[in-house]
């Protein structure tokens, strides 16, 4: 029940404002951050309701020069179309779930591996491959993309789902691997020292206490890749060639903006299928983000 | 207590290592040798070594300095933007508890848009004749005839940084509502005891946490904006003329619709090194900031 | 395997165990590659090669097109490759969408890698920038006389020789609204016959209709939009470029962009906007003349669905209008088959590629009920003429077909067309003068072909 409760981890926040600063406040300051919050509320919540209401709308509506503010004419016609014969909506769907929770899985183990390498490692140029790492991040995937589907064609990798999850995972790398190092940075070598003292060995250390230690960074990390992953275009749209194969991004790009015209209504209706599940998933694990971010990636630097 | 030497965890970073040479490594190479040669795909001819005069011919591209620009703008312009909204959103939303906690989940929801929905959403919100902005605008008597959001030179690049920023306000918000949280009590009680006001209380006690944190989120933030291709495509191509080019969305015309492979390649060459001296320079400045 | 959550069970372990591990994570991860790279996937329709045909196996044509990425033609698409492998039980069709945006670059990119499909659908220039890499065979030898029309396929020719069949047959034409040109006191039957009558009618519609959007014509920054716009150019006398050389520095040349720029000036034209955009305007009246193929009429019946008759009686189709240059044409924006060299069964790939341009079920039940265009037959049967015969489609045969030019396709229209539109959308979004925006246009071109 609390574990799903949407909410950001701030047990005590209640408690640390004392009632007599409360009192303190004046009441024009609270109008200001009322209506600065209103604005922010306003800002983050006018675009979704612009994206259900028009899912919700008749291609001619849609399209209406002097825009209706919600659907005079419901319809559920942009959805049925979704999963009628014409558009394999699930089969993105599926294709995009699979290979960015699959990515996201092995992108944290091995940036767990890695960062725990160069967080407790003493081996020379740590530091160097560190930086290198994190170089790799910075040249655009526009221009790997070409070289990369030489070698995705000569190893087969092509149009399946290995090539993909290895994209992905190759994306988020440089980024993962830095984040757990922040993560492991943070906890202290004192609790190292005193697990090997109880006769813990290495691997133990690790995955006993470390790791366990870090599980909200693992869950942060873990969740950036997954975004990453989730909204990458550039990959299948280049390394996919059957609609069957392809995934949200580019399933979306290519059904609802063709030669004809750009069906805004069908394309709103994906983009709230899709989101809503994202947004319950995010909502699920956004307070391990808030505590991972406190602990590691951030705080540690 | 040293720890005895392990060289088996030394190794744990060679799976990342693999994979990225494996994926990223090779193409870099590539990219590097490509940038030296006059590879033109549709001429049909091989490629041919021409050393420099890549770099030469764009050093005198006035687009090429133009998308340097927009790529500038774009990036940094939006980075700040949502580093203040993000800031002050999650200042003014710090205190909130009970069910009021429930607005800082609400902010959140636009990371949950993929992004090329997001594109689309903003283009169709931004239309100039069936879009809903021009039509509040005229209600509320703030504009008289449509605003040409994507289809001018004036407005186009203004209006795609504002759906960039849209989705890149939760992350900052939530990298700052998370730093809030590291802020030690007892210093704002202190601080409090003493009477700070409000501005004294942001400015002295909690912004000094909030630096690193910000920085690396910013480091983050900008290295994305400046490969962000998906949203400024989906949006206006780079147009109209070339004011919303940016260096990836030329780098993509000219390897994918000129298939000058060579010439793109020198553009990623360079991109890569303004990149990099940024990253350094950054990592200095947040090295001096931490100490 | 590489879940923490798996080797949490493991026990602490000492010395030998733990470096054998971490060898076996490497290992483990080096053969999670070779596994990927040794097997392709279960899932995978395409591997490209080894599609030789046998006795016992049907052939399989990889067909790379974007008729199926798209809703509107989908499923007609898939009906008729189902009917060619009904009839043709020899030969299985794979089909492979992209989207029409990617499919050029896509395929070159194929190509280059040694990895095209057997037969794909290209228009425009693309069909020219693929086969400049050398990529398509040469259908000729195949060709029987009479079946296409002389002119379809000299647009699908390349060096001399047919490389690309022609499907269908897709020039722009300018639409005209009735109904609009009525209410605003214009001659419905008498839509403008040259740039200066367009003028006057678009300034009577944008007075007497304010809501109306005088003129839709496509100035996105793609090289569909730069061989839509040719003709307009032409109708002024200007060229761009021919060959490698760069003209587009030419009073001809500014005149066309000063008049791009008074029509965008006046709030006759919107920028930016591809073609598709003015569809759904159409299918609400609120737009009086569009410069659009004949699949306008599909798409604004898809949308507002009126009748064949009512849609006849709102809008006509005619030539572009004449401007100092004195003529009127149109580009043939038609899709082609093309068959790629690297195929290994180019007898099968013809039998489909010929079935699907020249079948009279797939020309009826495809090329006019899903793509709204004309068919590429020398002599198209009765039940094929029954089709055509209304007013807009006798139209873009009679009047806008013969009107039709070739433009200078090839690896220079690839390089061209960013500067030139660039130029064009500078000129409908700014006040820039037409002169240094030609200008700009030249060094454009002058850098682009270096």
């Amino acid at each position: 029940m609390t574990a799903v409760a949407p909410r950001l981890d701030t047990p005590d926040a209640p408690v640390s404002v004392p009632i007599s600063t409360r009192l303190r406040r004046k009441p024009w300051k609270v109008a200001v951050v009322a209506v600065i919050v209103t604005a922010g509320l306003f800002w983050s919540l006018a675009p979704i309701y612009w994206m259900v209401t028009t899912s919700l709308k008749n291609p001619l509506e849609v399209t209406r020069l002097n825009p209706t503010l919600y659907p005079h004419a419901l319809t559920g016609q942009n959805y049925g179309e979704l999963f009628g014969q014409t558009l394999p909506f699930s089969s993105f769907l599926e294709n995009s779930v699979v290979t960015s929770l699959v990515a996201a899985v092995i992108a944290v183990a091995i940036s767990a591996f890695a960062g725990y390498s160069l967080s407790r490692g003493q081996w020379r140029l740590r530091g160097f491959t560190g930086q290198i790492i994190l170089a790799t991040r910075i040249l655009p995937l526009v221009v790997l993309v070409g070289p990369l589907y030489l070698i995705f064609l000569k190893t087969h990798l092509l149009n399946t789902y290995y090539g993909l999850i290895l994209g992905y995972t190759s994306f988020a790398l440089p980024f993962g691997a830095w984040m757990m190092k922040g993560f492991i940075d943070a906890v202290p070598r004192e609790i190292e020292e005193a697990a090997r003292v109880d006769g813990y060995g290495r691997i133990g250390i690790l995955f006993r206490v470390v790791l366990p230690l870090t599980l909200p960074g693992l869950f942060t990390t873990g969740a950036f890749v997954f975004m990453d992953a989730w909204n990458n275009l550039l990959y299948p749209l280049t390394l996919i060639d059957s609609l069957k194969m392809q995934t949200l991004p580019p399933g979306l790009l290519t059904s609802f903006t063709g030669q004809f015209k750009t069906d805004w209504g069908g394309m709103m209706a994906a983009a709230c299928l899709t989101t809503i599940p994202l947004m319950a998933a995010f909502f699920a694990i956004q307070r391990y983000m808030v505590r991972g971010l406190t602990a590691g990636a951030l705080a540690g630097q | 207590m040293k720890p005895r030497r392990s060289p088996w965890f030394d190794w744990m970073v060679l799976p990342t290592i693999v994979i990225l040479a494996f994926v990223i490594g090779y193409p870099i190479v590539r990219t590097f040798v490509l940038s030296t040669q006059n590879y033109k795909v549709l001429s049909g001819l091989p490629a041919t070594g021409v050393g420099f005069s890549n770099y030469q011919q764009l050093y005198h591209d006035p687009v090429f300095w133009q998308s340097l620009r927009n790529t500038a703008v774009y990036t940094f312009g939006s980075v700040v933007v949502a580093v203040i909204i993000g800031l002050a959103l999650a200042l003014l939303t710090e205190h909130m508890a009970g069910p009021w906690r429930y607005i800082r989940t609400v902010l959140l929801t636009p990371w949950a848009v993929p992004l090329i929905v997001v594109a689309f959403l903003f283009r169709y919100m931004f239309d100039q004749d069936s879009g809903v902005v021009n039509a509040l605008l005229r209600d509320l008597g703030l504009i008289h005839s449509n605003v040409h959001w994507l289809t001018s030179s004036t407005w186009a690049m203004p209006t795609v940084m504002l759906a960039n920023i849209w989705t890149a306000v939760p992350f900052f918000f939530l990298v700052f509502t998370a730093s809030l949280t590291s802020v030690p009590t007892d210093v704002v009680e202190a601080a409090r005891v003493d009477r700070a006001g409000t501005w004294s209380m942001i400015g002295r006690i909690k912004l000094p946490y909030l630096l690193g944190p910000a920085m690396i989120a910013v480091l983050i933030m900008v290295i994305n904006n400046f490969n962000d291709f998906a949203k400024i495509w989906a949006m206006t191509q780079g147009g109209p003329a070339y004011s919303t080019t940016t260096l990836v969305v030329y780098v993509y015309q000219l390897a994918f619709s000129s298939f000058n492979m060579g010439y793109a390649s020198a553009i990623g060459v360079v991109w890569l090194l303004l990149l990099m001296i940024f990253a350094v320079f950054y990592v200095r400045l947040l090295q001096r900031a931490s100490r | 395997m590489l879940h923490p959550g798996s080797l949490n069970e493991s026990k602490p372990t000492r010395g030998r165990t733990r470096r054998s591990i971490s060898v076996l994570t490497v290992a483990g991860v080096l053969a999670l590659l070779a596994a990927a790279c040794g097997s392709s996937s279960p899932k995978s329709s395409n591997s490209g090669q080894g599609t030789t045909p046998s006795a016992q196996h049907p052939v399989t044509i990889t067909f790379a097109n974007w008729a199926d990425a798209e809703t509107a033609t989908r499923p007609g698409i898939e009906a008729t490759i189902s009917q060619f492998e009904a009839t043709h039980p020899g030969i299985k069709v794979v089909s492979q969408p992209i989207s029409f945006t990617d499919i050029g670059h896509t395929l070159i990119l194929r190509q280059q890698s040694g990895n095209p499909p057997d037969v794909a659908e290209l228009s425009g220039n693309d069909t020219f920038a693929v086969a400049a890499t050398g990529a398509l065979a040469p259908l000729d030898s195949y060709l029987k006389s009479g079946v296409y029309n002389a002119k379809a396929l000299s647009e699908g020719t390349y060096k001399g020789q047919v490389v690309a069949l022609p499907w269908n047959s897709n020039p722009p034409g300018l639409w005209y609204n009735k109904t609009l040109m009525t209410q605003a006191g214009l001659d419905p039957n008498s839509p403008p016959a040259t740039i200066t009558q367009l003028m006057t009618d678009l300034a009577t519609i944008k007075a007497k209709e304010p809501g109306v959007l005088p003129l839709g014509i496509d100035t996105t920054n793609r090289s569909f939009a730069l061989a839509v716009d040719w003709p307009w150019m032409k109708t002024f006398g200007a060229t761009p470029f021919s060959g490698s050389n760069a003209t587009a520095n030419t009073p001809q040349m500014q005149a066309f962009l000063g008049f791009m720029q008074t029509l965008a000036q006046k709030g006759y034209i919107t920028a930016n906007h591809k073609i598709g955009y003015y569809r759904p305007l159409a299918a609400q009246n609120k737009v009086a003349f569009v410069w659009d193929q004949p699949v306008l009429q599909g798409v604004v019946q898809s949308t507002n669905h009126e009748t064949d008759a009512q849609f006849f009686a709102n809008w006509g189709v005619t030539t572009l209008p004449t401007g100092p240059a004195g003529q009127a044409s149109t580009v043939d924006e038609g899709h082609q088959l093309v068959i790629f060299n690297h195929s290994a069964q180019k007898k099968a790939d013809w039998e489909f590629i010929n079935w699907l341009a020249s079948d009279p079920s797939a020309v009826t039940g495809y090329t006019i009920k899903y793509e709204s265009s004309l068919p590429t037959l020398a002599n198209p049967s009765p039940q094929i003429q029954s089709q055509i015969n209304t007013p807009i489609l006798q139209a873009f045969t009679n009047k806008i077909l013969p009107t039709v030019i070739q433009l200078p396709y090839g690896p220079n229209f690839s390089s061209a067309y960013t500067p030139i539109m660039a130029g064009v959308q500078s000129a409908v979004t700014s006040s820039t003068s037409p002169a240094s925006i030609a200008a700009n246009i030249q060094s454009g071109l002058q850098n682009a072909f270096k």
